[in-house]
């Protein structure tokens, strides 16, 4: 390597490399914007399909065996990806920028010839770029053996045992819903602080709360009637932010965020299986007392439950 | 009745026998349910292998507004791990292991040089008891594997045999705010199409790089697979895309394919 090689300009395979990335980001944005799967990904998917590849899964060695066992095979990993800008609202941000991405994932697990995509976690990538947020879901794509490809293939944001345990008990989880909301409030200066110093409900705040998630919960119904006839909601954000003074009033923020998989379930249908009293001799966390996180994207004062 | 305690077992609580095994001590980092597992699944650990890296990552500088793939910083990341693991499995060879098994990747840097990261690789050497060979990797070297002993014996009564962990790296330039301009005022909630895109394409080239190791291995697949993304003491804009999992065989002539039974499913009633 020369002192001044930099004045020699690119090599032929630099330049080659080059013509191969821009080709590529130019296929990729044009892809997004129709709706399609990037020509790079649908080949490798395509090859996965047709076995020319090797199947790649996220799931544990244990997860594998209950999936197989249930005749489900794995194709691919499958990921999608929306960097969104809030120029309008944070909070409704949220909402479109995971529908956009489960609308991707959906896609690419389409063209895998995939029945379902399992173990789906919700990312985003921390590059801190002002006023804006990476929504990235990453799973699974598998088949079920003897089943047509579907066009529209579900979606689980649950682990690979879980899965198994609902299709077992007949319950389907289908898909991601979101309900996301958010409200001004302005206050006289009078109205911020109660003069009465007892013990007082600061009714204007609490109004605000009810307001702000009784219309989540209604946004998350009406989002996830298209994907199914219940939810097991696994995230709740939110966040109350003194917003200044404004024109001499005090403005608060409030906005909550639920994120939610989608089951649909035969009503009335109980567990068919007998429950047996076991100990369980693991150390620590184990499938059995929990699972760990899917996402990552809501690092603080959610709320968990079971999913 | 109390269960009866093992003949051998007995005889060294009772003091008649030396702690030193006859053949040579083994060591190894499992834990006692790992170390239980692993002997159900028929193998005997032998040795901890280890295979270490200190590796000078070059300089490269993305251009301020575009998005590219730093190959200079993806080839050192990978020729790094890569050096780390050969290390690890040449241990593994030289002691005549049949497989490594609870493979530790881990990077760590270096306080007084920000260029210098240390990759180790670390590992249990296990031999099958019976002495089959036919777990070992295509080339006829051990085979690795990042699955802890409880997924191993998982994999092996799924059918499958771990033949080689593999891996693919991309690290990534993504382009700085200069595209956003004109954005701020915006009053729209809006793509950034830019940064999408830089996503895709970085993590697919991580995805297609180990999907061909896979392919080279003559895997029929991949399993516990993860994709995450790091930075390593880079420029702020600069990520890792790293995919790594354990390429896999279905298990053939290696152990009887005996009909493995369905696995039970537990509900927890006390979350």
């Amino acid at each position: 390597m020369g002192l001044f090689d930099f004045l020699k300009g690119p090599s032929p395979e630099e330049l080659a490399r080059r013509a191969a990335h821009d080709a590529r980001i130019a296929d990729i944005q044009k892809c997004l914007k129709s709706g399609d799967v990037p020509g790079s990904i649908k080949t490798r998917l395509e090859a996965v399909r047709n076995g020319t590849l090797p199947w790649v899964a996220t799931l544990t060695p244990a997860e594998l065996s209950i999936v197989r066992s249930h005749g489900l095979r794995p194709i691919a990993a499958v990921s999608a990806t929306c960097w969104l800008h809030y120029g309008w609202s944070w909070t409704e941000g949220h909402a479109q920028g995971w529908e956009q991405a489960l609308r991707r994932l959906r896609e690419e697990a389409r063209v895998a010839g995939a029945n379902a995509v399992l173990d789906v976690k919700m990312r985003t990538i921390a590059l801190g770029v002002a006023n804006s947020m990476d929504f990235t879901l990453v799973g699974t794509a598998v088949y079920v053996e003897g089943l047509p490809p579907s066009n529209d293939p579900i979606v689980a944001t649950v682990p690979a045992l879980e899965f198994v345990k609902l299709l077992e008990a007949d319950v389907v989880p289908t898909g991601i819903a979101i309900g996301a909301h958010y409200e001004w409030l302005g206050l006289w200066p009078g109205n911020t602080q109660g003069r009465w110093m007892g013990n007082v409900e600061w009714r204007d705040l609490s109004q605000l709360w009810e307001l702000v998630r009784q219309q989540a919960h209604q946004n998350l119904r009406s989002h996830a009637r298209a994907q199914g006839n219940g939810v097991l909601a696994h995230l709740n954000f939110s966040q109350l932010i003194d917003g200044g003074e404004q024109n001499g009033r005090k403005q608060f923020l409030a906005r909550h965020i639920v994120v939610a998989t989608t089951v649909d379930a035969r009503r009335n249908a109980t567990f068919p299986h007998n429950i047996k009293i076991v100990v369980d001799t693991h150390a620590g966390g184990t499938p059995l007392t929990g699972t760990k996180r899917h996402h990552q994207s809501y690092a603080s004062n959610e709320a968990e439950g079971a999913i | 009745m109390a269960t009866q305690i093992p003949v051998h077992a007995a005889e060294r609580l009772k003091g008649l026998r030396s702690s030193v095994h006859s053949t040579g001590v083994f060591t190894s980092d499992f834990s006692v349910n790992e170390f239980l597992l692993v002997r159900k699944a028929g193998f005997e650990p032998i040795g901890l292998c280890v295979g270490t890296c200190v590796y000078h990552v070059g300089i490269q500088y993305g251009s301020w507004s575009k998005n590219q793939e730093l190959d200079v910083l993806s080839k050192a990341m990978y020729h790094a791990r890569e050096l780390a693991m050969s290390r690890m499995r040449a241990e593994a060879t030289a002691m005549q292991a049949d497989g490594i098994v609870g493979v530790k990747l881990t990077i760590k840097r270096l306080e007084w040089d920000a260029h210098l990261l240390e990759f180790i690789a670390i590992g249990t050497g296990v031999v099958h008891a019976e002495g089959h060979k036919g777990f070992r990797a295509h080339d006829g070297g051990p085979f690795t594997s990042d699955l802890s002993g409880q997924d191993f014996w998982s994999l092996l009564h799924s059918g499958y045999r771990p033949v080689e962990m593999v891996m693919g790296s991309c690290v990534y330039h993504v382009a700085h705010r200069g595209m956003l301009s004109g954005l701020g005022s915006v009053a729209r909630n809006v793509e950034l199409e830019n940064f999408t895109s830089a996503m895709y394409e970085a993590r697919e080239i991580a995805i297609e790089r180990m999907q061909y190791e896979a392919a080279n291995a003559k895997a029929e697949g991949v399993v516990g697979v993860e994709i995450h993304e790091g930075s390593h003491g880079w420029q702020t804009h600069v990520i890792e895309f790293f995919a790594i999992g354990t390429a896999v065989l279905p298990l053939i002539q290696e152990i009887a394919p005996e009909a493995i039974e369905d696995p039970i499913m537990v509900l927890s009633v006390n979350d």
